[in-house]
């Protein structure tokens, strides 16, 4: 069709159009042949293929049979599997019930057995508690309402299986009863065998609860008993053991042991027969820490009343008391012992060593119940960890021991009794500072007086015993006490003299100094009450000073001693023990502003008035010299050289007598004092071209002199002065220039002079004209 | 966290059970916790807080209100910076002991402390102690007057952060001042701390309009402390 459209279309009009068009048909005859050929090559492999799948048509046709085969085999065998294991299944639940069965024929022979040996056990003749109680604990083990199930089942067969429940619970009843009756029996006959071997029955006869109760009960009376004579004896033991000291904390420690003893041997056997299903062993606790805490109150009643405790508490109290009224009346002086008030006050005054021993004697108390209380919580957690296996359940039981600690009388009374010890402790502390204050002794040699060591032993010797008390509580109380009484009396102590200013004599300090020095050595008091003073003024001010390093020291080993005796504190309690340490250390800075007030008074009192006439001697020599009046000048006695003796003079006698800081910080002092007042005079002076040459010289020497008297930097407070010297002696005005560019010269330190005062200072020197200085560019 | 610009110390004092350390859960924990057991000796906590755009780092002491722990807790009076005295409002013996504890206060803290006196539980309806008659006595007694309800968080917030504000205006005073100030300066120093009280209590009363009008406004009021104090640092 193609083909002839084709052809319709084709222009035939003229000839060589129509042999074109033939000349085409040719072309696409030919073309259609060899599409033709192409095609029938392939006839062949076409029929191949046909062939072959013809082949597998009847090979698929097998297999499709095969297949159904298998499917109708497979399930087959599922159905078959099916009712085997539906079986198996019935087989095994024949099985738990032939072993159910089995069981309760085992219980039912046992109850046979059981009932008929516990009849015979209990019976009067034999009384073999032991295996009658095996048999009811074999009885209390089976499934009781099984048994009555079963009993109902077999109603009306020969062996009454109710008959024989009955007769066990009866049994059981009569058991317990009768357990109950020899326990009380063994009790009162205190046949201790008997006693246990009925404890350990308790729990097959299942009276878990009584038996513990019971047996706790016992222990108790029996501890007690114990307890009290002991107590009647308590001093009689501790002289025989030459123990008087502690004869109370020794009795407390027995009582203690005792107890310990009790859980510690009865742990074992409580876990291996009374289970681990509930921790019995905390309720034994509880029960002996009743009877605990009435024996320690006992013993405390007795400790309160030998030691008399009350009314050195009394004593303790009305002198407090009696020191804060009459310390409001003297308005700021809070004197809290005798040694500062008038002696008539003191006649019934407690004595600070006499309540030394009993202080030692309480730490040891209180030290002895944390220890025990942390015996005991091992135990408890021992206890737990045996019969729990969840961490919860066993925190819940240290928990609950915990209640039982903080909610018992014993820990009530350590706590009172911590409370004493405090009171006592801070007595002691605080009288034996104002005793180390008011016997104080100086001697010669040294810088410091007895007071610094011994305030400080006793404050070491205090906190280091409130260490013994093993409660941090506790050591916070003494630290917070050592640091009170620090900043109060001893730091009065050594500021009363200071604020009395440093007495000024006639008498050359020198010679006071020896004087008080010779007269302490004799043991004689001539001198004035002003060397007296003197002397005391200089001790107390390097107290001070040393005092500083003191309690740095005593920071320090205190902190040190903290980590080694409370190896496992909370975070909470470190912070509660660093801030309390830190409140000591923070009395050095009271101590430093001692120092510093002193030293204050010290310039005031001691050297501007001695200084000032020495340096105000400038003004009495000529600054205007010629050659003939320098080399005159320079082979006497010059003006440095009568000023430094003057200063060395001066210095030598608070060199011995001064701590090697304190008498640092004179020279810096002095330093400054001198060079203010030689300023001063230099200004109201004139100079000329040698008399300013001399001035260099001499503020050179007396740099010198004052940078070798001490190991500071003086030179700094010379800058000044040394600058004046350098303009004053300078040959032109113009010269300055020289020296004012910094950049110049780096030898020289940068100008504390300003460029008025230089000019003012220019126009000391007379030969200076006006102008010169007037044009100046500074 | 340790940048901080001042360090205080706040000691809380009162008969066992009027509170104490429920306060001081309350303000550093955000807790009220029941069936709170008694405090054995002392507790600890540590709060910093931003007052005037300062960083303030404020250590509470936490007390055991019952005798036997006195001698405990007697020993940190010496360094705290202010005092809370608390009592319990539906409680008249906690009332009654406020001059026993005025006294040892006295015996043993440093005189320049801040003294401010707390009625704790004003959510209990049994009220036996009336606002006046507390206030009454913190005025004799030249201190700080507010109360509280650690239960509801009722001015706990405002206590702490007044006493923040009130303690900065001290440490720079003392600042301006001089640098080494001698017990005798002290002394005399303290004169300037009776002022200091004054317009405390002043400020007071001010509180005491506030918790007059009504529960709800108690809540308006600890809102504007902020602002409050810096308008009276100036």
């Amino acid at each position: 069709m193609d083909f002839q459209k084709g052809i319709s279309d084709w222009d035939v009009s003229t000839s060589e159009k129509v042999d074109e068009a033939l000349v085409r048909l040719a072309q696409e005859e030919e073309l259609a042949n060899a599409r033709l050929e192409t095609l029938l090559t392939h006839q062949c492999q076409i029929e191949a293929k046909m062939s072959g799948i013809g082949r597998a048509m009847a090979t698929l046709l097998a297999v499709e049979s095969d297949s159904k085969n298998l499917n109708a085999q497979i399930v087959n065998t599922a159905k078959l599997a099916e009712s085997v294991s539906a079986k198996v299944r019935r087989l095994d639940l024949a099985r738990c019930r032939a072993s159910e069965c089995q069981q309760r024929v085992h219980d039912l022979i046992d109850l046979q057995l059981c009932s008929q040996g516990v009849v015979k056990a209990i019976s009067d003749g034999e009384e073999d508690y032991e295996k009658g109680a095996a048999h009811i604990a074999r009885f209390l083990a089976m499934d009781q309402q099984l048994l009555q199930r079963t009993a109902d089942d077999v109603q009306g067969s020969f062996t009454s299986v109710s008959d024989a429940v009955r007769t066990l619970e009866e049994a059981t009843e009569k058991m317990q009863t009768q357990i109950s009756r020899r326990f009380d029996e063994a009790v009162d006959n205190d046949d201790l065998a008997s006693v246990e071997r009925f404890f350990k029955i308790y729990p097959l006869v299942g009276c878990h609860g009584i038996g513990i109760e019971k047996f706790s009960n016992y222990i108790c009376k029996k501890l007690s008993v114990k307890a009290q004579k002991e107590l009647r004896n308590a001093l009689d033991i501790a002289k025989a053991e030459r123990r008087l000291q502690l004869a109370y904390a020794d009795r407390l420690t027995a009582i203690l042991e005792n107890f310990a003893r009790v859980v510690e041997v009865n742990q074992p056997i409580i876990e291996a027969c009374y289970g681990v299903a509930s921790p019995y062993l905390l309720d034994m606790i509880k029960i002996l820490q009743r009877e605990c805490d009435l024996e320690v109150k006992n013993l405390l009643l007795e400790f309160n009343k030998n030691r008399q405790i009350q009314y050195r508490i009394q004593q303790i109290k009305e002198s407090t008391q009696r020191s804060s009224g009459s310390g409001s009346a003297s308005s700021n002086i809070q004197s809290l012992g005798h040694y500062r008030k008038p002696s008539g006050g003191s006649v019934d005054k407690l004595n600070p060593k006499e309540i030394d021993a009993i202080i030692a004697e309480i730490t040891v108390m209180h030290s002895r119940v944390e220890l025990y209380f942390r015996f005991m919580r091992r135990r408890v957690q021992a206890n737990a960890e045996a019969c729990m296996t969840e961490k919860e359940a066993q925190k819940e039981i240290l928990d609950s021991y915990n209640n039982i600690i903080i909610k018992s009388d014993l820990s009530r009374q350590m706590q009172e009794i911590l409370s004493t010890y405090l009171l006592f402790e801070r007595y002691f502390m605080e009288e034996s500072v104002l005793k180390a204050i008011a016997l104080d002794t100086f001697e010669a040699g040294q810088t410091c007086s007895s007071m610094v060591d011994d305030v400080f032993f006793i404050l070491r010797k205090s906190i280091r015993r409130s260490f013994s008390t093993q409660s941090i509580n506790g050591t916070c109380a003494v630290i917070n006490n050592a640091a009170s009484s620090l900043d109060g009396d001893f730091v009065n102590a050594l500021k009363t003299p200071l604020k009395n200013g440093y007495p000024s004599g006639y008498i050359d300090l020198a010679q006071a100094y020896n004087a008080i020095q010779t007269t302490l050595q004799q043991g004689k008091l001539q001198s004035s009450d002003a060397d007296r003073g003197r002397a005391n003024f200089l001790v107390q001010l390097n107290n001070a000073d040393i005092s500083t390093e003191y309690i740095e020291t005593l920071w320090q080993t205190m902190e040190q001693e903290i980590a080694g005796t409370f190896p496992n504190m909370s975070s909470v309690e470190r912070q509660l023990l660093d801030s309390c340490l830190t409140e000591l250390k923070n009395v050095r800075d009271a101590l430093k502003a001692t120092v510093d007030f002193g030293m204050q008074q010290l310039r005031s009192s001691a050297i501007k008035p001695r200084l000032n006439p020495w340096v105000d001697q400038f003004l009495n020599y000529s600054h205007y010299l010629t050659e003939e009046e320098l080399a005159k000048y320079e082979a006497g006695e010059t003006f440095v050289q009568f000023l430094i003796v003057q200063l060395d003079g001066l210095l030598t006698t608070f060199k011995s007598s001064l701590s090697p800081r304190n008498y640092d910080a004179l020279v810096s002092i002095l330093a400054t004092e001198v060079t203010l007042r030689l300023e001063r005079a230099i200004k109201k002076s004139t100079f000329n071209r040698l008399g300013g040459l001399v001035l260099d010289q001499e503020v050179r020497a007396l740099g010198t002199y004052l940078t070798g008297a001490t190991s500071w930097s003086v030179r700094d407070k010379m800058t000044r002065l040394s600058q004046i010297a350098t303009l004053l002696n300078l040959e032109k005005v113009s010269e300055l220039s020289e020296y004012w560019n910094p950049e110049s010269s780096n030898d020289m330190p940068s100008w504390r002079l300003t460029p008025n005062e230089i000019r003012t200072i220019l126009t000391l020197r007379t030969d200076f004209r006006m102008e010169d200085i007037k044009r100046l560019q500074l | 966290m340790e940048d901080y610009k001042f360090l205080f110390k706040i000691v809380l004092v009162g008969n066992a059970g009027v509170g104490k350390t429920c306060l001081v859960r309350r303000f550093t924990q955000g807790l009220f916790p029941p069936g709170q057991g008694a405090t054995i000796g002392v507790d600890f906590m540590i709060k910093t807080v931003e007052v005037e755009g300062e960083k303030i780092k404020l250590q509470i002491w936490d007390t055991a209100g019952q005798e036997r722990f006195r001698s405990i807790t007697q020993s940190y009076y010496r360094s705290a910076h202010a005092l809370i005295l608390v009592y319990d409002i539906s409680c008249q013996p906690t009332f009654d002991c406020l001059p026993d504890w005025l006294r040892e206060i006295q015996e043993y803290a440093n005189i320049k402390v801040l003294k401010i006196l707390v009625g704790n539980k004003t959510d209990r309806h049994d009220r036996e102690i009336p606002t006046e008659v507390g206030h009454y006595f913190a005025k004799q007694h030249e201190m700080y007057f507010l109360e509280t309800s650690a239960k509801e968080a009722e001015n706990v917030e405002r206590l702490f952060y007044e006493i923040a504000a009130e303690l900065i205006d001290q440490a720079r005073s003392k600042d301006g001042s001089s640098a080494a100030t001698t017990a005798a300066q002290r002394q005399t120093d303290s004169g300037s701390i009776g002022l200091g009280f004054s317009s405390l209590s002043a400020k007071a009363a001010q509180s005491n309009c506030c918790s007059g009008l009504g529960l709800g406004n108690n809540d308006n009021a600890s809102g504007t402390v902020g602002s409050n104090n810096t308008s009276q640092g100036g």
